[in-house]
């Protein structure tokens, strides 16, 4: 982790110069998590390639304006999370889900196990705010600090929602999970 | 089952995200090997994160183009071969040179220049002037003497011919004169006239 953000920090420093191939390669290493990270809050495939290309052309713009190179990965999410949250706000007056929301789910029917599915549902009954923070803390990693950072909310409110959310998957997941108990004994 | 702390119960959702420091860690697992209700509560916490961990991470449709995008085109004082050769020793050693006798020549202290003399146009326009008059004075002059002699020329060919017209008549009268006094002193004496 150290050897990456020595390197990513290389890398946006060769960007500031001019270097569009380094940038090229910052991309590349990040995009994966920010689309999945997209992808779990939008619900849509071709909405969150949408806001991924352009959270990357926002960062391109403004990483002359990133302070601290090491904080690269919360200064990322916090454009995708302000930009998924863009889009979320347009939908809301419409009031329906996206119509590729079966889409996700046939998807995912690919997968042979049956707990990858249940997650995903049950990640979708989540309040936005909910399911962003767990998303953030169990599947990206970031900090209490970082996700503050990130959120724009002060760090108890982080701790909140993490929690809240992470109990009521706890509720919803309980059967898939005893299953799992079960199989193993 | 409950946790026998009733008032300090384990966090456990902090434990198994790693939001706990060692101290707090190693004081909960050691309740929890004696606490059947946090055993429990730890197992359904940790089976849950195991369940999320079973999530797929989607694989990228189609890889972020921006690469073409004329956006990322970098300025002409991003592009890199502006500052190696900036870096270059020769040119950073001319550039400095060139730079050192800029300097000098702006702050050198500029050479005292005597003002340019006011120019004094209405003297110079009197000056003109009284030129001009002298020679147009000189001018009238010369042609009002030359009209004079060639008047007074004529007014004495003209003066010369009358007068001797005057003295021919004046001379014609007189003889004219005499001979009539000649003739009656001869008829009154009766000498040789008949």
């Amino acid at each position: 982790m150290i050897f990456r953000e020595v390197e990513d920090r290389d890398l946006i420093a060769r960007t500031r110069r001019g270097d569009v191939e380094a940038y090229n390669l910052l991309v590349s290493r990040w995009e994966k998590r920010v689309f999945n990270y997209l992808l779990r809050l939008v619900n849509h495939r071709e909405d969150a390639m949408d806001v991924a290309q352009e959270v990357f052309l926002k960062a391109y713009q403004g990483l002359v304006k990133l302070e601290d190179p090491d904080r690269f990965s919360a200064w990322l999410f916090r454009i995708a999370h302000n930009e998924a949250f863009s889009l979320l706000r347009k939908r809301r007056p419409e009031g329906d889900m996206p119509a590729e929301s079966a889409a996700f789910g046939r998807a995912s029917t690919m997968m042979p196990l049956e707990t990858s599915l249940a997650v995903e549902r049950a990640l979708m009954e989540l309040t936005e705010d909910h399911r962003e923070a767990v998303l953030l803390k169990v599947y990206q990693g970031f900090k209490f600090e970082e996700m503050a950072e990130i959120l724009g909310c002060p760090v108890s409110t982080v701790k909140s929602r993490v929690y809240a959310g992470f109990e009521q998957l706890k509720q919803t997941l309980a059967p898939v999970s005893g299953r799992a108990v079960e199989k193993i004994s | 089952m409950n946790c026998t702390l009733s008032h300090a119960k384990p966090d456990w959702n902090a434990y198994v995200l790693g939001e706990m420091d060692r101290a707090e860690r190693q004081r909960i697992e050691a309740h929890a090997s004696a606490c059947t209700g946090c055993q429990q509560d730890l197992a359904a916490t940790r089976l849950t994160l195991d369940s999320m961990a079973a999530l797929r991470e989607e694989e990228i449709p189609r890889r972020i183009a921006f690469v073409s995008d004329k956006v990322f085109e970098p300025s002409f004082w991003q592009k890199d071969w502006w500052r190696k050769m900036f870096l270059r020793p020769s040119f950073a050693g001319g550039a400095l040179i060139a730079g050192a006798v800029l300097a000098h020549g702006w702050m050198r202290p500029p050479v005292a220049v005597a003002p340019p003399p006011a120019v004094d146009v209405a003297a110079i326009e009197a000056q003109v002037s009284q030129k001009l008059q002298a020679q147009v004075n000189e001018s009238v002059q010369a042609a009002v003497k030359q009209a004079v002699a060639v008047t007074r020329q004529q007014d004495d060919r003209r003066t010369a011919t009358l007068l001797a017209a005057a003295e021919r008549r004046y001379a014609e009268t007189t003889e004219m004169l005499s001979k009539q006094v000649t003739r009656m002193y001869a008829m009154n004496s009766g000498v040789g006239v008949r």
